[in-house]
């Protein structure tokens, strides 16, 4: 259990952040520059908070009102560094048994050599970091912050210095790390994907605030604000005026494109008519139909990027007023409508997929 | 006779050595506690720290010998217990060591500078002492710096001489060095002992130079990390190849 309650001020930023876990994967998601970094550091005694506290288990690592405040080497928490930070005068295997140096011989050896196994690091234990590829360097990294048993592990964007194909198998290898690591791990990154398939939970930070921390398929489905929606891919906003409510169905006139658009309430209870909302919904949520109907636009093809899997159109929609309103959709290869720049078609907004924004 | 060569050359190698020691323990600690320290006071202390390399020997000497001298602020209180260091052996070893700190100073605390900072933090979270951490990782990696600033410093004390003649003396035996007894066998027109002191100085000053180059060299694997680049020929060196890369 790691409770993190903490303040840091510097005179152009201010870090005010407050979470707490419980033996799973935390995600810590922002751009840089929103203090991700500064509350790992926080967290392993390298920075100290101006107030508020950190406890893990039983034991308080900082506490402004106790004047507690432990120094790095007394608090148990791994970390790995984004740059790996190994020492480059040992070799892997000695990185790794840096930190448990005072154990005795026999013990430390079979802790460096059952880390090597479970980090896959086999026949490498002799070089230097030097002569590791990034990939391998980060796994030394990794098994040299377990060798002490921590009871927090921290990864600083463990994965942004490395190709894709690397990247997957080490994501692998953190996900597998699981098994035999029982024990907390904050994983700091800015791709929410990345964040997604590897945490449980995902906390969103966004100059030195959390803005939305929940599980991660709450915080895709119900983004608290439009920033931790721009953040989780939503691409299309539109504000409106509720119009009507009926149990879970939401009527939201949207005054650019003069129509009503139906929405699901989706756990929303404070909904009030005449409330001005915002609604989004995700590109690929948007659906080519046939024929007009309820929560169906008439959009103009401007211009279409190919993917590997889909293709992003980016249409225009009528509107009341004058000048356009944008639409991006992404349809898969095999359902998209066949469009020139400038045709058109009919643009179906699912209700079930719609999500409002109330601040 | 032999005594008037050897005699110097014993005396210099005892405070050369002596001084080395000295300024390498006091330069490092002098050049830790300046690399991380950020108060106001930093450059009054870093040009204090550097100023024995800037004034001339003889200033130096001379401000020693006010300040060590029977009536100075530290010669004082030592005369009252009976201790004198003006013209001592020590005071060899003081004037040296003035000079030469200066200079290890300086490299070291480059060096420590160019420690990243992360790895240092790395050893920190792993459990080790502050202590610690200085032995076993910032002076293993700013050791190139480290070593160079220590074979300067013994080079500065070995070739010193204004501070020395002006705190020290020239006493036969007990306070002259090589480069004062040379100084003196000039004056005295014995060039003999002159060319061959120079020969021991040359000796020396060549295997200390050598020494530089040798200990300077950094290792191959110490040559900073790389982001994601892992040269071929080092990746391969075991002849195993590698399954990720």
């Amino acid at each position: 259990m790691l409770k993190v309650e903490i303040k840091r001020t510097l005179p152009d930023f201010q870090l005010d952040v407050a979470f707490a876990i419980d033996g799973e994967v935390l995600g810590i998601l922002g751009p840089s520059g929103s203090g991700k970094t500064m509350t790992l550091h926080c967290i392993a005694g390298l920075l100290s908070p101006n107030s508020g506290f950190i406890k893990l288990n039983d034991r308080v690592l900082f506490d402004d009102a106790q004047k507690v405040n432990l120094p790095p080497k007394a608090r148990n928490v791994g970390l790995v560094f984004q740059n790996y930070a190994l020492f480059p005068f040992l070799t892997a295997g000695e990185n790794i048994a840096y930190g448990i140096r005072h154990h005795s011989r026999q013990e430390m050896n079979h802790r460096v050599q059952a880390l090597i196994e479970k980090m896959g690091l086999q026949g490498l234990q002799n070089r230097y970091p030097l002569q590791l590829s990034a990939g391998q360097q980060q796994r030394v990294a990794v098994a040299r912050a377990l060798a002490p048993e921590p009871d927090v592990l921290l990864l600083d964007e463990p994965f942004s210095a490395l190709d894709s194909l690397t990247k997957e198998q080490l994501e692998m290898q953190i996900m597998e790390l699981r098994q035999f690591y029982k024990g907390n791990i904050i994983l700091v990154t800015h791709d929410l994907a990345e964040a997604y398939r590897l945490s449980s939970r995902i906390a969103v930070y966004e100059t030195g605030k959390i803005i939305q921390c929940d599980r991660k398929d709450k915080l895709i489905s119900s983004p608290a604000n439009q920033k931790v929606a721009r953040l989780t891919r939503f691409r299309n906003f539109m504000d409106g005026i509720i119009t009507n409510i009926q149990d879970k169905s939401v009527w939201v006139d949207i005054p650019d494109l003069g129509t009503n658009l139906r929405v699901f309430a989706n756990g929303h209870k404070d909904l009030a008519v005449n409330q001005p909302i915002t609604v989004g919904i995700r590109s690929e949520h948007v659906q080519a139909v046939a024929a007009p109907g309820q929560n169906i636009f008439c959009g103009t093809l401007n211009s279409s990027v190919e993917n590997l899997a889909s293709i992003n159109c980016y249409f225009d929609l009528k509107t009341e007023k004058s000048g356009n309103r944008s639409l991006e959709a992404a349809f898969s290869k095999a359902t998209a409508p066949q469009l020139i720049d400038g045709g058109s078609c009919y643009l179906y907004l699912p209700p079930e997929q719609i999500v409002i924004i109330t601040n | 006779m032999i005594s008037d060569y050897l005699s110097p050359l014993w005396i210099s190698l005892k405070t050369v050595l002596l001084t080395t020691v000295i300024t390498f323990i006091l330069g490092i600690a002098a050049a830790r506690w300046m690399s991380r320290y950020t108060g106001k006071l930093k450059p009054f202390i870093d040009g204090a720290f550097i100023l024995p390399l800037v004034l001339p020997p003889t200033v130096v000497g001379f401000g020693l010998l006010l300040l060590l001298g029977k009536h100075g602020w530290i010669g004082h209180p030592l005369s009252l217990i009976g201790t004198t260091i003006v013209f001592s052996w020590p005071a060899t070893v003081i004037s040296a060591a003035v000079m030469a700190f200066p200079l290890m100073y300086m490299t070291t605390r480059g060096a420590f500078e160019q420690v990243d900072t992360n790895v240092e933090d790395a050893a920190r979270t792993l459990g080790a002492s502050e202590w610690r951490v200085l032995y076993s990782v910032t002076l293993p990696m700013a050791w190139p710096g480290v070593a160079a600033g220590t074979i300067l410093s013994f080079a500065r004390s070995l070739g010193e001489f204004g501070a020395t003649l002006m705190l020290a003396g020239n006493i036969p035996g007990k306070t002259t060095t090589i480069p004062v007894a040379i100084y003196f066998a000039i004056q005295a027109g014995d060039m003999k002992q002159a060319v061959y002191l120079m020969a021991i100085v040359l000796c020396i000053a060549f295997v200390s130079l050598a020494a530089l180059a040798y200990l300077k060299k950094p290792k191959a694997r110490m040559r900073s990390l790389p982001g994601n680049l892992v040269p071929n020929d080092l990746l391969y060196t075991t002849g195993k190849k590698d399954k990720t890369a």
